[in-house]
């Protein structure tokens, strides 16, 4: 990643920001999801811009289907989506850009009624506060128009409204007890919450009433170790530089020499000199 | 004329040894050379889990069969103080239990010696690796996660990049460390840690 790059380089630490901790030099990750309870199954396409081949193609995508991430190079996409089985040159339903950039990532996913179809682009959180993880409700319940969403009996989202995405909030490392209540239904499921993790919780209309999907954004370790590794001793490392002083004093002496026989070269010279009298 | 010319013998002898016996960078440590390749290990190598739900079994073998690589895995924790603990043994590496399991969503830390005081170490070669070069974990299930060289950095280790190291991932990634770089014989520390970074084969 660039900013590793910078500190081998300049020797400076690597500024972390809001960035992931990949190393794979612009690379960042994308996943597609269908979260409009009812909009029949679609086919998703994902271009690099300016290509008319597909990068990725996902055939039948039903409501409530969130694909894994993959990883992409950094730079311009768009989304597609068209209705499923229909041909990839036809016209896509619904079409928006995303901008990837390096060590980021995003969920692309329909949302909305199907009258009100849309495709939103969120910034997926990949850093956590240390001992702690990281939680955002995305609602996708059409039948309860709004839901509370609540993690070991306290609110962390008292209102979510549907097609919402709340913002990611830092919780206590645990295993909780999440509830989505609804008017007419509620759920509840347990789910561990390791430190250093992200999660996006999501509200599903299932076959009888209310679902919550735990999606694992990213890990991490939850309490990093403090500073460098220790994993040498130096049996492998050669003689380092010893002292230069011995063989200074060697050129030194040879100087001291060689100066000594000069100057007597010289006087000898001068001496024939002042003998022939020139 | 014998004093001068033996005086210029001795200076030019006396820079010569100089020059032969010190570099303009401390010593750095020879790469080995001839390694036989290992075989990739045997068993399943599955995918990475599309579930948050779904367990990934713990690491107990890690083989890199292109530089010699084959080392049961202990398990390493912090130490007191906080830093990363270091295997007792130069000759296994350790997975950090701290860090998620090797093919679980995130980025999963193992750490080797490069030497002891005599000789090389299990990750000695880690800095052969290049980009593309094949890492295989086998689990306590019996199944293999295979992972893939993205990258191999080497950082000072007065400028450690925690977040960098440590933070987390989307995606199942593997992270090998250890030391490299200039001896500091006074310390008797190496200067620099070796990070070899892998990313899950699907």
């Amino acid at each position: 990643m660039l900013s590793a790059a910078s500190a081998l380089l300049i020797g400076m630490p690597a500024a972390a920001a809001s960035a992931a901790s990949s190393a794979s030099a612009g690379t960042g990750w994308i996943r597609l999801a269908h979260l409009s309870p009812n909009t029949p199954a679609v086919d998703v396409y994902l271009y690099s811009f300016g290509n008319s081949d597909a990068k990725i193609v996902l055939h039948h995508v039903a409501y409530g289907t969130v694909s894994p991430y993959e990883a992409v190079p950094a730079g311009d996409y768009s989304v597609a989506m068209r209705s499923a089985g229909a041909a990839a040159s036809s016209q896509p339903v619904l079409s928006t850009s995303v901008t990837v950039k390096a060590g980021h990532a995003y969920t692309v996913a329909g949302m909305g009624p199907e009258s009100g179809l849309r495709l939103q682009v969120m910034n997926d959180q990949l850093t956590t506060p240390s001992g702690k993880s990281e939680v955002r409700v995305i609602q996708a319940s059409l039948k309860q128009q709004t839901v509370k969403f609540t993690c070991g009996g306290q609110a962390i989202v008292p209102k979510a409204t549907f097609a919402s995405v709340s913002s990611y909030q830092a919780i206590p490392a645990n295993t909780w007890t999440m509830q989505a209540i609804g008017a007419g239904s509620t759920a509840t499921a347990r789910f561990k919450m390791a430190a250093g993790t992200v999660h996006t919780m999501v509200v599903l209309d299932g076959a009888d009433g209310l679902e919550i999907v735990n999606l694992e954004d990213a890990a991490g370790a939850g309490q990093p170790p403090v500073g460098a590794v220790s994993t040498g001793f130096g049996g492998t490392a050669g003689h380092g530089p010893g002292s230069p002083l011995p063989w200074l004093a060697v050129i030194g002496a040879g100087a001291l020499i060689a100066v000594g026989g000069g100057l007597r070269l010289r006087r000898r010279g001068l001496g024939r000199q002042m003998n022939t009298g020139v | 004329m014998i004093a001068f010319a033996a005086g210029l013998v001795v200076i030019v002898g006396g820079t010569a040894g100089l020059l032969l016996t010190h570099h303009s960078t401390p010593a750095l440590r020879p790469v080995a050379a001839g390694v036989a390749a290992l075989p990739v290990p045997t068993g399943p190598i599955v995918a990475p889990p599309q579930s948050a739900a779904a367990q990934v079994a713990r690491p107990v073998s890690l083989t890199i069969p292109l530089i010699g690589v084959k080392t049961n895995l202990i398990t390493l924790g912090l130490a007191a103080g906080g830093a990363m603990q270091v295997p007792a043994a130069s000759t296994v590496a350790g997975w950090f239990t701290g860090s998620p399991r090797p093919g679980a969503v995130g980025s999963s830390i193992i750490v080797g010696h490069v030497d002891n005081k005599h000789r090389a170490g299990i990750f000695f070669r880690l800095p052969e690796l290049k980009r593309g070069d094949d890492i295989y974990v086998k689990r306590a299930d019996g199944t293999t996660a295979e992972f893939r060289v993205t990258e191999v950095q080497e950082y000072p280790k007065d400028h450690f990049p925690t977040d960098t190291v440590y933070g987390p991932t989307p995606d199942a990634e593997l992270r090998l460390i250890t030391c490299g770089g200039a001896f500091d014989p006074v310390t008797h520390h190496y200067l620099s840690n070796i990070i070899v970074y892998a990313t899950q084969v699907r």
